[in-house]
């Protein structure tokens, strides 16, 4: 498995190696938004004399800029990939290596993180000194940051091949992707950190997954939970991960069965 | 002139037509917007429920410039991305040939040539958007009305100008998709005033890639925080764009070689 793994890893960075300038213009589609909605939370902070809630300017500052981090760690992309390669039938010479067609994602994805991650850390460096971004982190919140963005790199890698999955049935995936991506809009602690979302949206960021991907890591990144709170938040990553791995199973099984190869 | 409208309602007609074959595909695309949008609106509620007024603009006016970025995305996604993509194809692909040899302005039959009939849902719902926020605003007098009308349409013509000059590029790079995903990224940010921004970011939305002007200031005229020659400045700036935009892609044609040359 290991080999596999390194040849997997060397064959993809090589592709990866083909397309500096394409990656960084995507890293910049990553990062826009959440600088967006920092600019947004200035201006309302700064409406209200500097403070919203338990957040001031700088607070936001670095709440986004964790948020940003967390992104780029977390997020893949497989949903849009999967659903071009079942419409075009480019699954069926994958279906028939001897490796699970996941092991392709997880590599590619782990190419692309690393070969964005010093343009990235770049462009956070200019952000941080642009809104002069506070953190409040301990070493425990470090330590319980590890656990956390582990987590929520796997709950948003199954729940996004869950997604992809059903691609199987519908052949074209975009529109159950569109509407987990407004979830992840709304929920997962991109428009606002999830504890400035008002009552009801609250209780129901905590009870779906989105926020345990990104808004629960960020938190704890800039240490904008204490320790038990965060201990409990990636209790609840877990909980999801458990519930999406399971998940991602029963649908695959099913999925492949069902399988057909468009034009085949 | 009146050819040239006959040539564009015959291309919208087809891909009306082409549209209505794929039905359920065509009723998803319109749920999807219709999620986008209503969202979006949520996420600017949100903030809202912390302020009555963002850097000087009211929930009315937030909303306002809402809808005009969902017009001018909008507007976008219906001609100028499909038109645009296209275009890029026939050079990679050397079909440029076959538009050139035609009648009619080349730039023309490759730049609105496209249509995604599906964003005129986009388009409507901004209108809708815009609708609900003028509402919450006091009364809008037939001057703004008509200068709004006008700075919408600088806002298309500079969005037309940016996208024309980007994928001009392709005449000499061939591959240059990469270099709209830059237009993509950008436009995001319009979804609020372009005041908000830190420094350099609100210089770049302002000039390099004015998609910050385009939506901002239709929605300041509306709401009356524009007065004559801050339009007079977007139209002779639109008029300009629209120029250089044209004369750049003229400079490229000359420097296309046609298919197997």
């Amino acid at each position: 498995m290991i080999r596999t793994y390194r040849a997997l890893l060397v064959a993809s960075l090589q592709s990866a190696a083909q397309y500096r300038v394409q990656s960084v213009l995507w890293m910049l589609l990553e990062i826009i938004r959440p600088v967006i909605f920092l600019a947004a939370w200035v201006a309302v902070a700064n409406s209200q004399g500097g403070q919203v809630g338990a957040y001031d300017v700088r607070d936001f500052a670095g709440y986004y800029i964790s948020l940003t981090l967390v992104l780029q760690l977390v997020f893949s992309w497989n949903a849009y990939d999967f659903e071009y390669e079942v419409r075009m039938g480019r699954l069926s010479p994958k279906l028939l290596r001897p490796l699970h067609p996941i092991h392709y994602a997880v590599v590619e994805n782990l190419v692309w993180k690393a070969t964005t991650f010093i343009p990235l850390a770049i462009c956070l460096a200019v952000v941080v000194v642009t809104f002069d971004a506070r953190f409040r982190t301990t070493p425990a919140h470090l330590a319980l940051f590890v656990p956390s963005v582990l987590l929520g790199a796997a709950l948003s890698f199954f729940s996004g091949w869950v997604l992809a999955t059903t691609a199987f049935w519908t052949t074209r995936v975009h529109a159950v992707s569109t509407l987990w991506d407004r979830g992840v809009f709304i929920f997962a602690g991109l428009i606002a950190p999830l504890a400035l979302l008002p009552g009801p949206l609250q209780t129901l960021s905590l009870v779906l997954p989105f926020g345990y991907m990104l808004g629960v890591p960020a938190e704890i990144l800039r240490g904008g939970v204490n320790v038990p709170t965060a201990l409990l938040l990636i209790g609840g990553q877990a909980f999801w991960v458990v519930v999406f791995y399971f998940a991602l199973q029963r649908v695959w099984r099913a999925g492949v069965r069902q399988y057909s190869a468009v034009g085949a | 002139m009146r050819r040239y409208l006959r040539l564009l309602r015959l291309f919208f007609t087809t891909e009306v037509q082409y549209e209505l074959e794929y039905r359920t595909n065509l009723v998803m695309d319109l749920v999807q917007t219709v999620v986008i949008i209503v969202t979006s609106v949520g996420a600017i509620l949100v903030l809202f429920s912390y302020t009555d007024v963002l850097n000087g603009w009211s929930l009315g006016a937030m909303l306002v410039l809402l809808g005009c970025f969902y017009l001018i995305q909008g507007f976008g996604e219906l001609i100028l991305a499909p038109s645009f993509e296209k275009f890029m194809e026939h050079v990679r692909l050397g079909t440029l040939d076959f538009a050139l040899l035609k009648p009619v302005s080349a730039q023309f039959l490759v730049t609105l040539r496209q249509f995604r009939v599906t964003n005129l849902a986009q388009m409507g719902l901004g209108g809708i958007v815009i609708a609900v926020g003028l509402g919450r605003l006091p009364s809008v007098g037939i001057s703004e009305g008509l200068g709004f009308v006008v700075a919408l349409a600088c806002g298309f013509g500079l969005i037309y100008a940016l996208l024309l000059a980007l994928s001009t590029l392709a005449f000499w790079f061939v591959r240059v998709d990469n270099l709209m995903a830059l237009y993509w990224a950008f436009l995001d940010a319009g979804r609020f005033p372009v005041d908000i921004y830190p420094g350099w970011l609100r210089v770049t939305l302002s000039s390099a890639v004015p998609i910050g002007v385009a939506v901002t200031v239709p929605a300041q005229v509306i709401t009356g925080r524009l007065d004559f020659f801050g339009l007079a400045a977007l139209v002779v700036g639109t008029l300009v764009a629209f120029q250089v935009a044209s004369w750049f892609w003229h400079v490229g044609l000359r420097s296309y070689a046609g298919a197997s040359a």
